[in-house]
């Protein structure tokens, strides 16, 4: 493990730019109970990058998230956002920030349109949600309510929520999970679209395909630590294997026999899905 | 401002979809009032006394919107939305998350003050209700009692672990307190070991104020009952503020 952490730290130098970044994590730590669940992490991404943020489930990604945005308190370490304290100027970066969180948040009987109304009501400058709305094949969906919709269609939702404030950074925390590999799909060309727009995006994702297709850099997490920071090409080369979903699998754990058992299930996804 | 005004909106509409309140807060009151004005119509209070039994009344029944809303909405919605993580959400907004809790406080202050408007035209429509007292120490009393009401509920919902123990811990405060408060049973008719039980509960001591503004006469003691409601208000909107869990 030693050599990998030894490889992310070179790249991180390398990267350390001139740039101004848009999202700047300094020495972040956390802890819960004693347990380390991020330690002495540091991320910088850059204007109109998305930057993917993996790791297994209990990896320290959610944190790191939470930490960033301010939801979390992390136990030590500089964050800034926009070139703002998130903790202190809560107001003017949120203001242009927008974020999905892993859990469904929505009251139980609200409607599309009255769920996109409250979001629009609570920025002062904001886009037109019905233009995104369409452009995400949503616009019939008015007046249904949220919790009838389908798995895919709420999570393109809830990227028009996140679009709403017109936002110059977006948060997504494992926007695909539990989807069908068509919404899957769906949600990437959404995603795509964001990017040639040039925001700045930091997801998490389980799929690997999706972190190929979508980030320009990403970074692995594991016990809350960095093991590996660059792009996926780096990250394949880096490693003994060919295919990024292998290398992924060889960074985030040692043990051959468990990692060929995950590798067997998540290929088993991939084989549905190109069907 | 655009915040509140477009949540307040959307929050009583959900609300309004969701029924419960149009029950326990409007339709209850009403029902209580109707029933003891066919059983009562305008017979005294007592032997002598110079208002009736249903002028007596309407200072109790108008408490019962402010006891659903207080110690069973309140609570319920404010579990409901941390659970749902919807407070999470604001935090990454421009908005604070306290935005929403003063949404729903206005939102059930606006049903217990619709049920006081109804209350009183049905009572002074049908069973031609008088009151002696003065208006301006009606409201006042009216407010305080809603005040030390809401802010037990709002302790309540912010302290619970989840919404399950937020809804035992609603029922075990609203029932007795909507049964043994003298809110629909009318104190004066309960036996005296029973009206001791009563007094131990706030809104006891809050009827006791109401009455006494609607009525104008000096019902027992009124600096008593108000130090109890004051004190009440002062320290839940305290232990609330100190102690409300956000996730």
């Amino acid at each position: 493990m030693t050599g990998i952490e030894g490889i992310a730290g070179m790249k991180k130098t390398g990267r350390t730019g001139k740039r101004e970044a848009t999202i700047e994590v300094q020495d972040l730590n956390k802890s819960y109970h004693q347990r380390k669940a991020v330690e002495s992490l540091n991320v910088s991404v850059f204007p109109g990058e998305v930057f993917g943020l993996l790791g297994a489930n209990g990896a320290g990604k959610s944190t790191t998230i939470e930490c960033i945005l301010g939801t979390k308190k992390p136990d030590r370490g500089r964050i800034s956002i926009l070139g703002m304290d998130p903790g202190k100027d809560r107001k003017k970066v949120f203001e242009r920030v927008g974020v999905q969180f892993q859990e469904a948040n929505y009251q139980e009987k609200i409607t599309v349109e009255e769920l996109c109304e409250v979001t629009r009501s609570l920025y002062e400058t904001t886009a037109d949600y019905r233009p995104i709305l369409q452009q995400f094949g949503l616009s019939d969906k008015l007046k249904s309510k949220v919790g009838e919709l389908s798995g895919g269609q709420r999570q393109r939702l809830f990227i028009v929520l996140a679009l709403i404030p017109d936002p110059e950074v977006v948060f997504l925390d494992e926007l695909t999970t539990g989807l069908d590999p068509r919404a899957r799909r769906d949600v990437w060309k959404c995603l795509s679209r964001m990017k040639e727009k040039g925001l700045t995006i930091l997801m998490t994702s389980h799929f690997m395909d999706e972190v190929e297709a979508l980030c320009d850099r990403i970074m692995i997490l594991k016990k809350g630590r960095n093991i590996f920071h660059g792009t996926v090409q780096e990250a394949i080369a880096k490693s003994p294997y060919e295919k990024f979903e292998d290398a992924y699998l060889w960074y985030t754990d040692g043990d051959e026999g468990q990692m060929k058992y995950k590798g067997e299930i998540e290929e088993e996804g991939e084989w549905n899905e190109s069907i | 401002m655009k915040a509140f005004k477009t949540m307040f909106k959307t929050e009583l509409k959900l609300s309004l979809r969701g029924m419960d309140m149009v029950i326990f807060a409007i339709c209850m009151p009403l029902v209580i009032l109707v029933i003891l004005g066919i059983l009562y119509g305008d017979q005294p209070a007592y032997e002598g006394a110079g208002y009736t039994f249903l002028a007596q009344s309407f200072g109790a029944v108008v408490t019962i919107a402010i006891a659903a809303g207080g110690v069973m909405g309140l609570p319920l919605v404010v579990s409901d939305y941390r659970g749902k993580k919807l407070l999470k959400r604001l935090k990454v907004t421009p908005v604070r998350p306290v935005m929403i809790l003063a949404v729903q406080v206005g939102i059930f202050a606006l049903y217990a003050l619709t049920s006081l408007g109804l209350t009183y035209l049905t009572a002074s429509l049908f069973f031609d209700l008088r009151l002696g007292g003065s208006l301006p120490a009606f409201l006042g009393a009216y407010f305080l009692v809603m005040a030390s009401i809401f802010s037990i509920g709002l302790l309540v919902g912010g302290v619970a672990p989840n919404q399950k123990t937020a809804g035992v811990l609603a029922s075990i405060l609203y029932f007795p307190m909507l049964i043994f408060s003298g809110a629909t049973l009318p104190y004066e008719e309960m036996p005296p070991v029973m009206q001791r039980i009563a007094d131990l509960m706030p809104l006891t001591q809050g009827i006791k104020l109401l009455k006494s503004a609607s009525l104008g006469v000096e019902y027992d003691e009124v600096l008593m009952p108000l130090i109890i409601i004051l004190g009440i208000a002062l320290a839940c909107t305290g232990l609330a503020i100190r102690f409300f869990r956000w996730e």
